[in-house]
Order: C-alpha cells, then structure tokens, then sequence
C-alpha cells in the first residue's frame, strides 16, 4: 500500500517534469534523431552491419541506455538541487514522511521520466530502421534498474552538491564518457584487444550490452552478465542514497 | 498548565562555533510564546532542531510527549513551520502547493478547508495564480497557510512578519490570535519587538546562543521595567522640598522639571500631591513605561556585561533608569 504522501511526492515530482515537456522529453528526441541521422546513416552507409544487425539498428540499445542514463540522473538530480537552492526542501524536510519515502518519490519520478525518454527513443529508432524486441521482459528490467540506478546517483550528487558545477560533474567527467565509450557506437570484437579489455572494466559497457541482448538478442558479453552488474550497482546506489538522507548530511545541517 | 514542548539541555555547534546551547525551554499548550534575540542570537537554530530541519549535537527535544528524532513521524505531525526566508516553486500554483504540502502529511485537503485557508489568508482570488507571481507579501502568506495545511498542534513562526507592510502584519497578528484561540500553541521569533509585546503570553530573550531570561510578558515588564513621572514646572526652581526628596524625586532641565522613576506597583499619587502641597503646580504632565525593547536591549547589555554592572548596562541601554528623556 502505497501512502498518500509517497503518492504525492511521486505526482508533484512526475507533474514538474510534465511541466516542461520541451526540456525534459523532447529535447532528448530531437538528440536522438540527430544520432540516427548523423550515425545511423553517415557510418551505417561504411559498416552495413554488426553480428548480422544492421547499423543504425545496432546503435539503438546503446542511445536508448543513454537516453534513459541521462534523463534518470539529471531528474533526480536538477529536482532535489533546485529545491535546496529554493529553499522549499524545507517542505520536505520538516514533513513527517520517511526518509525511505522521499527516496522513493524522487526515485520513482525520474526512473518514469528516463523510461519514458528511452520508450520514445525506442519508438523513433523503430521509424528508422523497424522495431525489434528480442527480450522485451529482460530489456524492460535492465532498463528499470538502470533508471533507478542513476536516479539513486542523481539524488546523492544533488544532495552533496553546492553549485549546478558539481551536479553536472558526473554527467560530463563520468556518464557521457563511460557511455560513449561503453559500446554503444560500436561492437568491443571490433577495437584492438588493448582498449577491448580497457572496455571490460567500463560498468555501462555492460549495461548497454545488456540491453542490446534484450533488445536485438545479441552481445559481446555473457547476457547476464549487465543484470547481474546493473543489480548490484542499483542495490548500491539506493542503498547509499538512503544512508545519505537518514544521516542528514548537507540537508539537516 | 501541561508543556507541549520539552528543550533539554540542547546544543548545536557547527564545526567549532557553538552556535546555541545548551538551553532548556519548555512551551505551555495554548500559549503563545516569543523568542527575542538579535540576529545570530540562536533563534532560528533551536526552532529547526524542534521542527527537524536540524540536528542537535547534545540534548534532547520532545514533542507531545514524543522525541523529535526518534519519533519524528509522529513530532512532525504535531509541528508547522513558517520558514523565515520566504521559498516557492515556481512550477506550481498556490492551490497546488497547499495541497502537496497537505499530501506530505498525509492530508487529503478537503475543499472547504481549502476555501477557509485561502480566505484566512487573503489569497482566495490568487488560488489557481503560479506562487512565481505572487508579491513578497503573498508568497510569506502562502508560507503560512502551507504551515497550517495540516493543522498543527504547534505552530513556529520564524520571523512571520519580515518585509510585510503595517496593515498586512495587523492582519497576521490577529490571525495568530485566532489561532491561539482555537487552541494552536505559538512559537514565534521576531526583530519586531513590537510584535512580541503585542502578541506573546511568555517571552524567552536569547542571546549568542545562550537563554538569558524566559518569563510571562508581563512579569518580565514589570521586574525589569520601569515607570517615569515627569512634572514639568511654571519656572525653573532651585531645590526640591524634602518630602519630594523622600520619594525619589531629583530636579531635571535645570530645575525647570521634577522627575521621578519607580519599578513595580509603585503609583505616583504621592508625588503629585506633594508637588502640589510645595507650591509645585505641573505645566505639564508626562508618564512613560517602560517598553519590552527597553527590556530587551537592557537584558541583552546585562548578557554581555561582569556580574554586577546591572546598573551600568541600564544605563548603557538608555531606558528609564537612565534618566534619559522619556
């Protein structure tokens, strides 16, 4: 049973975001047409095809985890940042709801937010180059646990963070790298064996590759490789969020 | 009458500033109680620790009976909290904001309580505007309906009226009546002095973190404060009588006026009927009590001074005792 306060939390965090759709779901379409176009169709003309897959069908998975990555982090992240610059995580702060609550609600609304983001990137990558669903069960959970793994890190940078400097910090120094090179452009059997086991220790080679399996039915690593991973890095992260906010730190003074 | 909050022995450093404590402070149910101090003074950081927004580093707080860390659902509940800097989210209305306010405790905000809210609060016509848009006035205004939302036990006003006109915060005090009437116990920080004076049962001063006095209003003006009688005579004169001199009075203006301080109960009949048996008429008459920022300037000089330079800081406070001009 789900208390009228998480319910709100969760509905007044998801109607922000609704709030500004232009900013929070279609920006991300257009930069996803974009890769398509300038990707999809500018290399795919070279490359053909990987593992049998056609290219701009092979770089779907990997825009659509960075799609869902990036949305997830930076809802969390930009909501509870704000509020503290506002002033109105006050509201918050003084409520009675519990601190496994307002994990939830911020949580919840920017893992439904980077979902959303990666339904549509799907969708638009369908219009281009046909709608494939090897996995749709395993897809849709390595999606979900990877949503609420960057939410989780969003809300802890959020949380630690004094100026939008440090909030954007990880997405520039640490998420769009790590992504970019995770795979998502290309297959790790093509790079020479040096900078193929560089990429073995990226964590979001994993999470892409993952979703590549349930996706198209084909990866570089063990399918379960990115679950297993992803699971374990989401348990982490929420369960270092919490701790975060029960302590108190750089909320409760 | 019962204490509906218990302050114990609470303290709050942050880093190597010891920035409140220890204090212990209890507030009565139904009354309505004002925390005086000059900025800095602590005011602010020991209502965050009752409401949660911070936590002490010794000491305990309760709430109804309850502790405010480890039952804070429950203390939570119990307490509203007006912050002092005023905040809004722009994405939202004023209608939303009351209503995700209500939410967060677990409120479903009825219609007519929304309507009773609103029209309490002079922001019925502003219902369905984006808090972004409101003035200062209404956004603090807001502040309080979102404190009242739940309808609280407690209510802790920090510094209600800061940057609102005359006439709004007239209203606000005779809101805070009401609610005290209705059985809402206060707690209410404040620069106004006059707001304290106007409104509070019980006043606490508090100074660099340390509680210097906590006592009813009217006690505290009556211990500390003072009453001036001021004759002002026809023509200047050279002495006083010795009956005038028996009860305190001294020559002021160059004999041109006789004045007399007392403390207490103290009545100045006999001073007026022997002025006059001396052949003393009054051109004028002036009296002067008084005030609570009389008080409180005294009381924060007293804070700061050696044990024993009471007198000195009265007179540094330039009250009555001072033998300044009324």
């Amino acid at each position: 049973m789900i208390s009228l306060g998480l319910r709100t939390l969760l509905s007044k965090e998801v109607r922000r975001f609704l709030r500004v759709p232009g900013q929070t779901l279609l920006s991300p379409l257009v930069t996803t047409t974009l890769y398509f176009v300038v990707f999809g169709y500018s290399l795919g003309a070279r490359l053909r095809e990987i593992e049998g897959i056609p290219y701009a069908k092979f770089i779907v998975p990997g825009l659509v985890t960075l799609g869902v990555v990036t949305n997830s982090y930076l809802n969390s992240a930009s909501s509870l940042f704000v509020m503290k610059l506002q002033g109105t995580v006050v509201d918050l702060l003084v409520s009675p709801l519990s601190y496994g609550e307002i994990l939830a609600g911020f949580l919840g609304a920017a893992a439904l937010r980077g979902l959303l983001v990666g339904s549509i990137m799907w969708l638009v990558a369908g219009a281009f180059g046909g709608f494939t669903l090897a996995h749709p069960l395993l897809a849709v959970a390595l999606l979900a646990l990877v949503a609420v793994a960057f939410a989780a890190l969003g809300l802890m940078t959020a949380i630690w963070a004094s100026s939008f400097e440090q909030v954007n910090f990880f997405p520039t120094f640490f998420i769009t790298p790590l992504t970019f090179l995770g795979g998502v452009f290309y297959s790790i059997s093509m790079l020479p064996p040096a900078l193929r086991r560089l990429t073995l220790l990226n964590p979001v080679f994993y999470m892409v590759d993952g979703v590549r399996f349930g996706l198209l039915g084909i990866s570089d690593a063990s399918p379960w490789a990115g679950p297993t991973l992803v699971a374990g890095l989401a348990a982490i992260a929420v369960g270092s969020a919490y701790a975060m906010l029960r302590s108190g730190y750089r909320l409760r003074g | 009458m019962a204490s509906v909050v218990e302050i114990h022995r609470v303290s709050k450093t942050f880093g190597t500033f010891a920035a409140l404590g220890p204090v212990d402070l209890e507030i009565r149910a139904g009354e309505i109680f004002a925390l005086l101090g000059p900025n800095g003074a602590g005011k602010t950081t020991l209502i965050s620790i009752v409401a949660g927004l911070l936590r002490a580093t010794t000491g305990t707080v309760r709430v109804l009976g309850k502790d405010v860390v480890r039952d804070y659902r429950d203390t939570r509940r119990a307490i509203g909290l007006v912050p002092q800097e005023i905040n809004f989210d722009p994405f939202f209305s004023v209608e939303e904001a009351l209503r995700f306010q209500a939410g967060y405790f677990g409120v479903r905000l009825a219609e007519e309580r929304l309507l009773e809210l609103l029209t309490a609060l002079d922001l019925l016509d502003k219902r369905h505007t984006g808090s972004r848009a409101l003035s200062g006035g209404m956004k603090r205004r807001l502040l309080i309906g979102k404190a009242l939302v739940h309808e609280p036990k407690v209510l802790f006003l920090d510094e209600p009226t800061a940057g609102v006109d005359v006439e709004l915060r007239r209203s606000l005090w005779s809101y805070v009546r009401t609610l005290r009437d209705r059985g809402t116990t206060i707690v209410l920080t404040t620069h106004y002095l006059e707001e304290a004076e106007e409104l509070a049962d019980r006043i606490g001063v508090i100074d660099r973190g340390r509680l210097l006095v906590v006592e009813e209003k009217e006690a505290l003006l009556r211990r500390h404060g003072a009453k001036l009688l001021r004759l002002v005579l026809s023509g200047p004169v050279a002495a006083l009588p010795p009956e005038l001199v028996r009860l305190g009075a001294r020559l002021d203006e160059g004999g041109g006026a006789i004045v007399v301080e007392a403390t207490g109960d103290a009545t100045f009949g006999a001073v007026l009927a022997a002025a006059a048996a001396a052949g003393l008429p009054p051109k004028d008459v002036e009296t002067r009590r008084t005030t609570l920022e009389d008080v409180f300037v005294q009381l924060l000089a007293e804070g700061h001074a050696p044990a024993g330079a009471g007198a000195a800081a009265r007179a540094a406070a330039g009250g009555p005792g001072a033998g300044g001009r009324p």
